[in-house]
Order: structure tokens, then C-alpha cells, then sequence
């Protein structure tokens, strides 16, 4: 039966985060690293919990490079081909972590999938998803994966929402499946839907315990393909993996059956990858001390948010 | 109610049976009585921000002719002060020396004041109200000027505006990121919709008989008036004061255009004037335009001043004062007839 879920759910641009009275002085006293110890891995990690989306665009080892500098995250290991992943695991036993990411993340084969990684490897740590709701997280944790992406069409690329109807305001999506996987001892990652350091700040208050970031690091030198030069303004290609232009990359083309579930766009080219990593990180810092969180763990248990309807001052923002 | 900002939900107040005359017999004029300082103050409640394009001298000259307000910008040299209230004494009553909770800030501003002791408000500004280090610090100044009217912020909520009035500061100024030129929004996701911001804030402070004021959000007169009915005692403005002869910095010529430029005090430019550049541990929070030049500020404070006396008489407030008892909000969906813009 068709049935209306008549609960609002929210994104991140319908709230922001109420202040709180903090004892912090300054925005670097604020620590970003956290230590997770993952479910099923038993692993342990330390860094600052931002990830670089497993798109080949920005997914990449320039970019990895740069962010080991700051962040320690490692970049996802996209491939969800059973052989290429044992070849490459096999090949560099140093990598900890399996990236496993379907569109749709609430088939039975992919909870098999899940199992089967699980015992090939049960000592890595298994990234597994997307999906956007409670039930379907407990049920990837309990099949031995160990942090469960969140997020279905968010995604500035993504277009699954315009093509299949299908989604969840990412914040809702966030807090529930946050929620179910704590209860679990499980993580979470918020995957997509962040435009500004502010998403990202709002994604960690809401419970995420990374973010994944594929636009906001799109553009850079760091990220893949070639610079665009035209009419003296520089831009590089980026789009979703479900797009026209990456399944004519890796596919041959979009198959009969299928569209395409994403664009291309191109970015403004914006220089080293550097620069947009430290706004994002200023931008935190500045967030928990707002909110007194003198620790980025703090900050889910700081976090009031206030529903708003309209998130900044329009008047220059033709000028901006 | 649910939380808005000013300039898209809650809108225009409702007319009212009005027995008013004119506009012009509206009386924007008020008077207070500050809560622990004990000074009283007559004047029309606008201020100008502390921001160095807005908050100048040239401004401040303008403006006390209105018996308007202006909160000078800490950029300011001691001999820059001395050389202004020798010249422009009429000026003093109606300005403050601003500061932010450095220790270095403070000295310079304790040298003004007592350079200068015409000069009877002190405005701390800061972008985080809500540490408790800022707290220490009002209770500081209020102990070492015990007779200074102290305006302290920035806050967005009734408990802490409560808890700097009674640390001894008079006015709060109420605003998180609603500023034209203010990006801590899309920087950190912190924030409050500037109307149920003033309506909250306003209660709080008036019941303690502190007072409070609108900073920020305010982009046409319209808002200004919304502000006042919303229960700001004051009502600071920023980017409605830019662009004028009186701002600072250069008028900038392009494809025939005038232009001044406008930024916001934790923006990359603003940040590399007075601090050397971004530290590494923090983003920008603010932005950099070129706004249209706009010739003399008188223009637009007629323009501001007209606004809010119409508002009055629409909704049949004589004065100034009884305009947030006389409004009622209507929450809209549009604002204005879009067909020509």
C-alpha cells in the first residue's frame, strides 16, 4: 500500500546549531582527532575522521597524500570486484580498509557480499553502504561490516533522486542511522550532501563519525583529470560515478536497461587541495568552540539545532 | 512561533487603526536608563557598526546631527581619537570606543577613555559571547569603569544575554552570522534566524532592565523597522551604511561603475590588515564586495528615518517606543511583488 511517511525530515540547509556557553578561548585549543575501535575489525584508528569520496575524480593517491598530511584518513579503496580487491589487498597488505559501495545497499546479494568480505578478511576494517535508515544498518553491521556509509542522492553529482525518486534528507538520515549504529557499538559516515564547512560541522553534530567529501575537494590539483582552460577561466571535469561519462569509462557505456544516475560537471579550478582543507578545518574548530565542545567527539552531545528558513543573508551573494 | 529570519517568513506588521496624523510628527527619539551604569541617553536608536569601512569618523560626524549613534572601529590610533574630539566634540556623546577581549585591545581602549572622557560607551565585541573567558572579561571592565555604559556580544539566546547583563554589561548586541558580509554560517553551521533571535533576547534583557540590540540581518528599511517591533531597543547596521562618501577607502572605478569595497571583520581581508593573514588553525569567516558607491550617507539615513516613521504610523505607535507593543507579525511567503525586479 502506498503510505505517507508524514514526518518531517530535514537536510542540512533547513537547520543551524544553537550556541552554547563553551570555557574554550580560542579556536586551537580544539581537538579534531578522534580514536574509534572498530566492531567487527577489532582495529584501531586515530585521525581526523574526513574522507575522500572513492570517485575517481577526487578519490585519488595525489589527494591521499595530502590529506595523510593532515588528516591521516585514509582515502576510500573503491572496488567492490571480489578478485581486484583480493589481488590488491594481497598485493599491499598494508591497507586496513575495504571500501564496499553499491548504489543500492539494501539488496539481500549485498548483505551476502558484505559476509563473504567479512570472512576473507576478518581482520579489516569493511566500510559497506549506502543506505539511509536504521534497519538496514543494524542489518550490515551484524554481517560484519564495521562503518556504514550513509546517503542516498545527496550528492552534488548525484542524480538518483531526479531519475528513481528515491532518497532521505540527509540530516534525518544522519541522526537515525547514527542512532541504530552507536546502539551497535557500529560507526557511521555521512556520505555526501555537504556544500560548505558548515554541512560538515552540522554532519558531525548531527552523529555522523566521518564525513565523506566528493564536491567540497573537487577542482584541485590534486584531484584526477585534466585542467579545462576556456575563455581564460580554468576548470576541471567532475562527476558522479554513475554518470554518463564514468560508466562510458569503466563500463563501455550506459547499459539498455539503465540511465545514467548522475552529471558532469565542470568546477572552477581552485588550486592545491591545501588550502580548501584548512577552511574546512577553521571552520570546525570555529563551530566547537560556538558550541563548547573542546574535543570534535564533544560536539554530537553539544549539538541544539534550530530550524531555520533561510541559512545566510542573500543581498551580495550575486557579488560573492 | 516557529524560527524565521526577518527578511523571508515573518513579515511587514499588520495595520492597525492608526489616529496618527503624519508621518512626520513620529518621534523616533528615546530615552534609557542603562541598567549598571547608571547613565541615561536620549538619541535615535540606529547605530553604525564597528567595522573600519563603516564605523569611522567621517560617519560618526553624520550621524550625531541625527542623534544617531556610532560604534568607532578598535582601528583606530590614540592620536587619531585625541585629533577627533578636538575637532568634533559634538560627536562625543553619541559614540563608542569598541574592543575586543585581547589584552592589547583593552589597553588601548583604557588609554582613550581617559584620553577622551567625553566618550561614555565602551562596545565589546567579540565573535563568540558565549565563552566564559568573555564573561571574565565584562566583569573586568565593568569593575574598572564602573560608570561606562557597556555594550557586549555577540548572543543569540535569552541565558546568556541574562548572564552578561548581570556580569555588568547594559546592552547586548544580539546576532550570529545573519550579517551581509558574515560567512561563519556557511563556515561552521552555527547560527539563529535573526528575528526570533531579538524577540527572545528582548524579553530576557528587559526583564532584568538591560537592553539589547539587533546586530546584523538588516538589508532595507523594512527591516530595520521589523527589528524595533521584534523588542531591539538599538538596532546596529553595517552593509546599509556601506558604499558612502564617508565610508573608508577609496571610491574604485570599473567598466564605469563606482564602487567602494566592504568586508567583514573576519574576513581574509580584513584579517590581513590588521593580523597579518589567517592563522592556520582558523577559516575566514566573513567576505569581501564591491558595493555601488552611493555618494553622502545623508541620502540613505533619510531613507532608513522615513522607512521607520511610516512603519510607525501604519501600525499607530506615536514614538519610537511603543512600536514593538503596537506589532503584530504576519508570517508571509513572499515579500514583495516580483514582476519588475
Amino acid at each position: 500500500m502506498p503510505h505517507i511517511d508524514n514526518d518531517v525530515k530535514l537536510d542540512f540547509k533547513d537547520v543551524l546549531l544553537r550556541p552554547k556557553r563553551s570555557t574554550l578561548k580560542s579556536r586551537s585549543e580544539v581537538d579534531l582527532t578522534r580514536s574509534f575501535s572498530f566492531r567487527n575489525s577489532k582495529q584501531m584508528y586515530t585521525g581526523i575522521p574526513i574522507i575522500a569520496a572513492n570517485m575517481d575524480t577526487v578519490g585519488t593517491f595525489e589527494m591521499a597524500k595530502v590529506l595523510c598530511k593532515h588528516l591521516a584518513a585514509s582515502s576510500g579503496m573503491g572496488s567492490s570486484d571480489f578478485e581486484q580487491l583480493e589481488q590488491i589487498l594481497e598485493a599491499v597488505p598494508q591497507v586496513k580498509y575495504i571500501c564496499l559501495d553499491v548504489a543500492n545497499g539494501y539488496s539481500e546479494h549485498f548483505v551476502e557480499f558484505v559476509k563473504d568480505v567479512r570472512k576473507r578478511f576478518p581482520k579489516h576494517t569493511i566500510m559497506a553502504g549506502n543506505v539511509v535508515t536504521g534497519e538496514m544498518v543494524e542489518e550490515l553491521i551484524l554481517s560484519g561490516a564495521d562503518i556504514i556509509k550513509v546517503g542516498i542522492g545527496p550528492g552534488s553529482v548525484c542524480t538518483t533522486r531526479k531519475k528513481t525518486g528515491v532518497g532521505y534528507p540527509q540530516l534525518s538520515a544522519v541522526m537515525e542511522c547514527a542512532d541504530a549504529a552507536h546502539g551497535l557499538k557500529g560507526h557511521i559516515i555521512s556520505d555526501g550532501g555537504c556544500s560548505c564547512p558548515g554541512d560538515v560541522a552540522k554532519a558531525f553534530g548531527a552523529g555522523a563519525d566521518f564525513v565523506m567529501l566528493g564536491g567540497m575537494l573537487a577542482g584541485h590539483n590534486e584531484s584526477g583529470g585534466e585542467l579545462i582552460e576556456r575563455d581564460g577561466k580554468k576548470y576541471k571535469l567532475f562527476y558522479g560515478m554513475s554518470s554518463e561519462m564514468a560508466m562510458k569509462k569503466y563500463a563501455g557505456g550506459v547499459a539498455e536497461y539503465r540511465a545514467s544516475e548522475g552529471k558532469t560537471v565542470e568546477v572552477p579550478f581552485k588550486g592545491d587541495v591545501d588550502h580548501t582543507i584548512r577552511d574546512i578545518l577553521g571552520g570546525i574548530r570555529s563551530t566547537c568552540t560556538y558550541v563548547g565542545a573542546a574535543k570534535l567527539k564533544e560536539l554530537s552531545r553539544r549539538t541544539t539545532f534550530i530550524r531555520v528558513t533561510q541559512q545566510v543573508n542573500p543581498i551580495f551573494s550575486d557579488d560573492s | 512561533m516557529s524560527c524565521s529570519d526577518p527578511s523571508e517568513a515573518a513579515s511587514g506588521a499588520e495595520p492597525r487603526w492608526a489616529p496618527s496624523k503624519a508621518a512626520v510628527r513620529v518621534d523616533l527619539e528615546r530615552t534609557f536608563t542603562f541598567r549598571n551604569s547608571k547613565q541615561t541617553y536620549s538619541g535615535i536608536p540606529i547605530i553604525v557598526a564597528n567595522m573600519d569601512t563603516v564605523g569611522t569618523f567621517e560617519m560618526a560626524a553624520v550621524m550625531s546631527q541625527h542623534s544617531m549613534f556610532t560604534a568607532i572601529h578598535k582601528h583606530y590610533a590614540l592620536d587619531e581619537w585625541k585629533l577627533f574630539a578636538a575637532n568634533h566634540p559634538e560627536c562625543l556623546p553619541h559614540v563608542a570606543v569598541s574592543s575586543g577581549s585581547g589584552k592589547s585591545d583593552l589597553e588601548k581602549m583604557s588609554s582613550i577613555l581617559e584620553a577622551v572622557p567625553q566618550v561614555k560607551f565602551i562596545c565589546l565585541d567579540v565573535a563568540n559571547g558565549y565563552s566564559e573567558h568573555f564573561v571574565e572579561f565584562v566583569k573586568l571592565v565593568r569593575a574598572t569603569f564602573p560608570e561606562h555604559t557597556i555594550m557586549a556580544g555577540n548572543v543569540v539566546t535569552g541565558e546568556m544575554v541574562e548572564e552578561l547583563i548581570l556580569s555588568g554589561a547594559d546592552i547586548i548586541k544580539v546576532g550570529v552570522g545573519p550579517g551581509s558580509v558574515c560567512t561563519t554560517r556557511t563556515k561552521t553551521g552555527v547560527g539563529y534566524p535573526q528575528l526570533s533571535a531579538v524577540i527572545e533576547c528582548a524579553d530576557s534583557a528587559h526583564g532584568l532592565k538591560g537592553h539589547i540590540i539587533s546586530d546584523g540581518g538588516c538589508t532595507c528599511p523594512g527591516d530595520v523597522a521589523k527589528a524595533f517591533g521584534a523588542g531591539a531597543d538599538f538596532v546596529m547596521l553595517g552593509g546599509m551604511f556601506s558604499g558612502h562618501t564617508e565610508c573608508a577607502g577609496e571610491v574604485i572605478e570599473k567598466n564605469g561603475q563606482k564602487l567602494k569595497l566592504f568586508y567583514g571583520m573576519s574576513s581574509e581581508t580584513a584579517m590581513k590588515k590588521h593580523a597579518g593573514g589567517v592563522a592556520e588553525y582558523r577559516a575566514s569567516e566573513g567576505k569581501t564586495v564591491e558595493v555601488p558607491y552611493k555618494g553622502d550617507v545623508e541620502n540613505t539615513i533619510l531613507d532608513i528615518l522615513g522607512g521607520l516613521r511610516s512603519t510607525c504610523t501604519y501600525v499607530g505607535a506615536a514614538k519610537l517606543k511603543e512600536l514593538s507593543r503596537r506589532a503584530t507579525f504576519i508570517r508571509v511567503t513572499q515579500q514583495h511583488n516580483t514582476v519588475f525586479s
